[in-house]
């Protein structure tokens, strides 16, 4: 991913509808130390053809959910990020 | 204590059960989660359910400790969700808690699969009878990001600005950021407030009347002011101040409405007004700013010597207020008569009036 400012390697993991869309259950990316949480989204939608479902989806940063689209995410080298489809546990 | 369990096999209620027995607990809640065999006329094979198992484990964890916060007298909880594939009939959820009395129990239950439904990251793909495609159930419940209205992305609509690089000179440009922009409107706003509070203060408070002459510019309608009287220690005297010429004497303001409904009043049935009529028109209008500039024309006055006395009124106005004149757009430099030209005299030496005596002597 392109982006000014340092940058730092993560996984990412997909479950449900967007494993599917993404083929694929965990991959790498390189994002920035530093981004707004909707770009970040937006990146990932793109990266990972997720578009069809980018309204409906939430981030969780080291297993914290990302609430609010607006907040500034601060990574470290190895984070762990999940794209999260909604949910249907119960 | 409390179970959670992300498990593969299927759950064993009684097990359950057993970790929730306590001596001192006289009500255990069980909730049971099954799966249905139909969904929208389809019937349903099986569901297969995936996790993210650290979070899930985590979230669950942290329900436990809510309930405990909200219902402090729970003694065993029990939350276990099963993963993989689940026949219809069989238990996806298990969520269970036993407390010395029924109402925690049962509450704390019902709050506890609210809970599981909206946080906990477990998905579930129902598999149908048939050539129907399998299908991502969504709670209702699940939690969405919020998407902050601070959010809009501004540079996904250009704004064409026509920029002119001609300021009137009074005007001050400022290219800041947002954050330094609202903190120096911050800064104007306080600053103003101050100066008006000051300015209250020197208005409403003077210091003993004796010592200071009365000030005529205040635009305080009453001030207050602290005498000692004799045999009281303290008393507060209050000085009612007549600003007659300042525009908040409500009562000394022409009254418009009284005047116009004489206008109106006097139109009806003549189209055409009399001489007489648009005298007392202009004659009405003018004793409208008569009285607001807080003159009294004499009966005997003709117009122009009204007029003249108004002149005479405004160019009092702007003596003592010089600082409005400059709403009035007139260039201050155009009215001032031109400088006068300077000569400067010629000086002569002892000598050359002796030369010029003797020119015309000979003359």
């Amino acid at each position: 991913m392109s982006a000014d400012g340092p940058v730092v390697n993560v996984h990412v993991l997909f479950f449900a509808k967007s494993r599917e869309l993404a083929q694929t259950p965990r991959s790498k990316v390189d994002v920035p130390s530093q981004i707004v949480a909707s770009d970040l989204l937006d990146q990932l939608v793109t990266r990972f053809d997720l578009a069809s479902i980018k309204d409906n989806l939430i981030l969780a940063h080291n297993e914290s959910y990302i609430e609010n689209l607006s907040d500034k995410i601060l990574f470290r080298e190895g984070d762990e990020l999940a794209v999260i489809p909604p949910l249907s546990g119960g | 204590m409390d179970h959670v369990k992300l498990v593969g096999d299927p759950i064993d209620i009684s097990h359950i059960h057993e970790l929730l027995l306590d001596d001192g607990c006289g009500a255990s809640s069980v909730f049971v989660g099954t799966t249905r065999d139909n969904f929208q006329g389809k019937k349903v094979v099986s569901l297969a359910y995936e996790a993210y198992d650290n979070m899930a484990i985590k979230e669950m964890n942290k329900i436990c400790s809510d309930l405990r916060s909200k219902w402090p007298g729970l003694k065993h909880i029990v939350i276990h969700h099963r993963l993989g594939t689940v026949p219809v009939r069989e238990a996806s959820v298990v969520i269970a808690a036993s407390s010395p009395h029924r109402s925690e129990a049962l509450e704390s239950v019902s709050f506890a699969i609210d809970q599981l439904k909206t946080r906990v990251p477990i998905w579930k793909k129902e598999i149908y009878e048939g050539d129907h495609e399998a299908e991502w159930k969504e709670n209702k419940e699940s939690i969405r990001a919020k998407q902050s209205l601070s959010s809009f992305n501004y540079s996904a609509c250009p704004c064409q600005v026509e920029e002119s690089h001609e300021v009137p000179q009074k005007l001050v440009q400022i290219r800041v950021n947002d954050a330094e922009l609202s903190k120096r409107l911050e800064c104007f706003v306080n600053r103003k407030r101050d100066e008006i509070n000051s300015q209250n203060i020197i208005d409403f408070k003077h210091p003993p009347a004796d010592s200071v002459p009365e000030l005529s510019d205040s635009c305080a309608r009453t001030q207050s002011t602290v005498i000692k009287q004799e045999k009281s220690n303290c008393h507060i005297k209050v000085r009612r101040v007549n600003n007659r010429s300042f525009p908040q004497q409500m009562e000394l303001r022409p009254n418009y409405e009284l005047e116009l409904n004489k206008l109106m009043g006097s139109r009806d049935g003549q189209n055409e007004p009399s001489v007489k009529m648009r005298k007392s028109l202009y004659d009405s209008r003018l004793l409208t700013i008569e009285s607001y500039m807080g003159l009294a024309p004499k009966s005997e006055d003709d117009i122009f010597s009204r007029i003249k006395t108004l002149e005479d009124r405004i160019l009092l106005l702007e003596s003592i207020s010089p600082e409005y004149k400059h709403f009035t757009n007139i260039e201050p430099s155009s009215l001032e008569p031109p400088a006068p030209k300077k000569t400067r005299k010629k000086s002569y030496s002892a000598h050359e009036l002796g030369m010029l005596i003797e020119k015309i002597k000979n003359e």
